[in-house]
C-alpha cells in the first residue's frame, strides 16, 4: 500500500493551510482516515472514562442493523443495494457540502442515517427520491439545527416523512411481493420479480387487512411479506435490536415503554371491539398487530437514537408511551395505515420539553428538602 | 431586538430629514427591513395564499393597494387624529381600503375571489400595513408616507411571488396553470401544495434574504 501513502502525502500540502484546496479539507481528511490511520497523535493523556465514543456507538448500530440489511436483499433482491449506495452518496454530499461551509471534519454521523433510510423505503421506490429524500432529511432534519448531536428529529424519519407527503401515489406503490424462492434474490437478482417499471404493487399487511385480507402472523415473524425493504421481518430485527440493547447502544426503557403501551392499547381496543381484526381470541391479533408495518423497527432503532430521545430516565417512559400510543391512534382511527413515522417524530419533538421539565421537577424536590 | 431599534430609528426621524429620502425608504422597505423575509410579519397570509403564482401576484397587489392608501389618508390626519383613538381611526381607514379591494374583486374577477376567500378580508388585521400606519404614517409627511406604503407593499409582493412561483412549479409543474415541466420525466412534489411546503419555502427565503443582507452592522456608539 505504499504507493497510496504516497500519493496521500504528495496531495497533503495542497489541502493544507494555504494549499489551492484547502476549502476541501474535510473531504481530505475523511479520504484518509478511511483509507490510513491519521497521522496525528493526541498530545498529552486522553481522559478516556468509557471506551464507547462516537465511532463505537455508531458502529454497534451499523452492525445491529446487518441481519435487516441481508432480509432486504434476500426478499426484495439487489436493487436494494442500489438503494444503499443512491442514499450514501446523495447523503454524504449534503454532509460534506456542510463540513466544507463550517470548517469542521465530516463525522461518523450519517453512516447510520445512510444504512437505516433504505431500510425503511419501500423496494422498490425510483432511485432519485431515495436520494432526495435522504438529501432533504440529513438537511432540514439534521444540518439546519447544527449538524450531529443537536438535531431535533430523526433525519431518516424527516426524510420519510417528506417522501410520504411529497409522493404518496409513489410511495404506495412502491411496495411489491417478496421472493418466494428458497435462495431469495441472493443469485443476483435485481428485483424478485419483474424488471423495475412493470414490478406489481402489493399492499403491505396492514394496508391488506383495512380490506380484510390477513397476511399470517408466522411469515411476517420470517419476513415474506410486503412492506419497507428492513421492516418485514420481525425476528432479525428483534434480534438486532437485543444486541443493541445489551451493547446498550438503545435504551431498554424506551423499547419497552412503547411496546409495552401499545401491547396494552391495542389488547383493549380490540377486547372493546373498538377495532376489527381477523383473527380471533385476543392474543393473536395483538401479536399480528405488534410484528406488522414498521413498530418494530421503529421502536429499536429509530426511537432509541441517544440525540432524538430524552436523556432523562422518566423521560424515556413518557416518551415511550407517547409513541406507542400515538401509533394505535393513527394506526386504527386515521387514514393512514401505519403511523410510526409520525408517532416517533412527534415524540422527539416533545423529548426535549420533557427533559427540562422532569429535570425542572428534580430540582424543585431538592430545593423543597432542602 | 436589534432589528427592532434600527427599524425604530430609521422610521422615527424627523419629518424633515425624510423628505429628500423617498429613495432611501423605498429601499429600506423592500429590502433592507423587508416586512416578510426579515421582520417576519404578515406570514399567515404569505403561508395561506401562495400555492399559486397567479393567487400570490393578486394577493401582493392588494397589499400593495391598501399600504400606500392607508398609509397616505393616516398621513394627512395625522395632526388632526387625536392621540388616543388613533389605533381606531386607523383600522377604520385601513377597513375602508381593504373593503374597497374585496368588492373591486367581488364584481370583476369573482373566481380569484372565491379562491383568495377570506384573506383578503382579513388584509385588515395584516401586522404589516396597521405596523407601518403605526411607525411610520403617523409622524411623516403624506408623500413619503406612500413611498413608504409603497416599499412595503413591494417587499411583501416580492415575497409572495417567490414563494407563489417555487410552490407553484415544484407543487404542479404549472406556472398560471400552463404546464411547464413536462409531466413525463416530472413528479410533482406535493408536499409544496401543502401547508408544510409553504413554511419550508418560507424558511428557506427567510434564510437566504437574511443570508444576503449579512450580519447585522453593529451599533456604533
Amino acid at each position: 500500500m505504499k504507493w497510496l501513502l504516497k500519493i496521500v502525502e504528495a496531495v497533503r500540502p495542497t489541502f493544507e493551510e494555504g494549499g489551492k484546496l484547502r476549502t476541501f479539507k474535510p473531504i481530505f481528511e475523511a479520504l484518509e482516515h478511511f483509507l490510513f490511520s491519521p497521522s496525528t497523535r493526541t498530545l498529552g493523556a486522553p481522559h478516556v472514562r468509557d471506551p464507547m465514543d462516537l465511532k463505537r456507538f455508531m458502529s454497534m448500530a451499523i452492525i445491529s442493523v446487518v441481519p435487516c440489511a441481508f432480509a432486504a436483499l434476500y426478499f426484495f433482491g439487489w436493487r436494494f443495494l442500489a438503494m444503499v449506495v443512491v442514499s450514501y452518496a446523495a447523503g454524504l454530499t449534503v454532509e460534506a457540502a456542510f463540513a466544507i461551509v463550517r470548517k469542521e471534519g465530516i463525522n461518523e454521523g450519517f453512516f447510520v442515517t445512510g444504512i437505516l433510510f433504505p431500510l425503511i423505503m419501500p423496494p422498490n421506490l425510483p432511485l432519485w427520491m431515495v436520494g432526495l429524500g435522504v438529501a432533504f432529511g440529513v438537511l432540514i432534519g439534521k444540518e439546519l439545527f447544527g449538524g450531529t448531536g443537536r438535531n431535533v428529529f430523526n433525519p431518516a424519519l424527516v426524510g420519510r416523512c417528506f417522501l410520504a407527503l411529497a409522493y404518496p401515489k409513489a410511495m404506495s406503490q412502491s411496495y411489491i411481493e417478496p421472493s418466494g424462492d428458497l435462495l431469495g434474490c441472493l443469485l443476483f437478482k435485481w428485483l424478485p420479480s419483474g424488471s423495475g417499471v412493470d414490478a406489481v404493487t402489493v399492499a403491505t399487511p396492514l394496508s391488506a387487512a383495512k380490506g380484510g385480507v390477513m397476511a399470517s402472523t408466522s411469515h411476517m415473524l420470517l419476513g415474506s411479506i410486503s412492506g419497507s425493504a428492513g421492516e418485514t421481518s420481525a425476528i432479525l430485527i428483534i434480534l438486532g435490536g437485543v444486541f443493541l440493547l445489551f451493547t446498550r447502544v438503545a435504551n431498554w426503557r424506551t423499547v419497552v415503554s412503547i411496546l409495552g403501551s401499545f401491547i396494552i392499547l391495542t389488547a383493549a381496543l380490540i377486547a372493546s371491539g373498538a377495532t376489527k381484526v381477523g383473527i380471533d381470541g385476543l392474543c393473536g391479533p395483538v401479536v399480528w398487530h405488534l410484528f406488522a408495518g414498521g413498530l418494530l423497527f421503529g421502536a429499536f432503532f429509530m426511537a432509541t437514537d441517544p440525540v432524538t430521545s430524552p436523556t432523562t430516565n422518566p423521560g424515556k417512559w413518557i416518551y415511550g408511551m407517547i409513541i406507542g400510543t400515538v401509533t394505535v391512534l393513527i394506526r386504527n382511527f386515521t387514514g393512514y395505515v401505519e403511523g410510526v413515522t409520525f408517532a416517533i417524530l412527534l415524540g422527539n419533538i416533545i423529548a426535549p420539553i420533557l427533559d427540562e421539565a422532569i429535570i425542572e421537577v428534580r430540582i424543585r424536590r431538592l430545593r423543597s428538602e432542602g | 431586538m436589534a432589528e427592532n431599534k434600527q427599524s425604530a430609528c430609521v422610521t422615527c426621524q424627523p419629518a424633515g430629514l425624510c423628505g429628500g429620502k423617498g429613495l432611501l425608504t423605498l429601499k429600506d422597505g423592500a429590502w433592507r427591513n423587508n416586512p416578510l423575509a426579515i421582520q417576519v410579519l404578515g406570514i399567515c397570509s404569505a403561508l395561506a395564499v401562495t400555492s399559486r403564482l397567479e393567487n400570490s401576484l393578486v394577493m401582493g397587489a392588494a397589499l400593495i393597494f391598501v399600504c400606500v392608501g392607508s398609509n397616505l389618508i393616516v398621513s394627512l390626519l395625522r395632526k388632526r387624529t387625536p392621540h388616543r383613538i388613533r389605533m381606531i381611526a386607523e383600522v377604520a381607514i385601513i377597513a375602508t381600503f381593504v373593503i374597497f379591494f374585496d368588492q373591486f374583486l367581488k364584481a370583476f374577477y369573482w373566481d380569484m375571489s372565491k379562491q383568495l376567500g377570506p384573506y383578503v378580508g382579513l388584509i385588515i388585521t395584516n401586522c404589516i400595513v396597521m405596523g407601518r400606519a403605526e411607525a411610520f404614517a403617523l409622524q411623516n409627511p403624506p408623500i413619503v408616507s406612500m413611498v413608504d406604503g409603497l416599499a412595503n407593499g413591494i417587499g411583501y409582493a416580492v415575497v409572495l411571488a417567490i414563494i407563489g412561483f417555487f410552490r407553484e412549479l415544484l407543487g404542479t409543474g404549472e406556472i398560471f396553470g400552463h404546464q411547464v415541466l413536462s409531466s413525463q420525466w416530472y413528479t410533482p412534489n406535493q408536499l409544496m401544495i401543502l401547508a408544510p411546503g409553504a413554511f419550508f419555502a418560507l424558511g428557506i427565503v427567510i434564510g437566504i434574504f437574511n443570508a444576503l443582507k449579512g450580519p447585522e452592522p453593529q451599533e456604533k456608539k
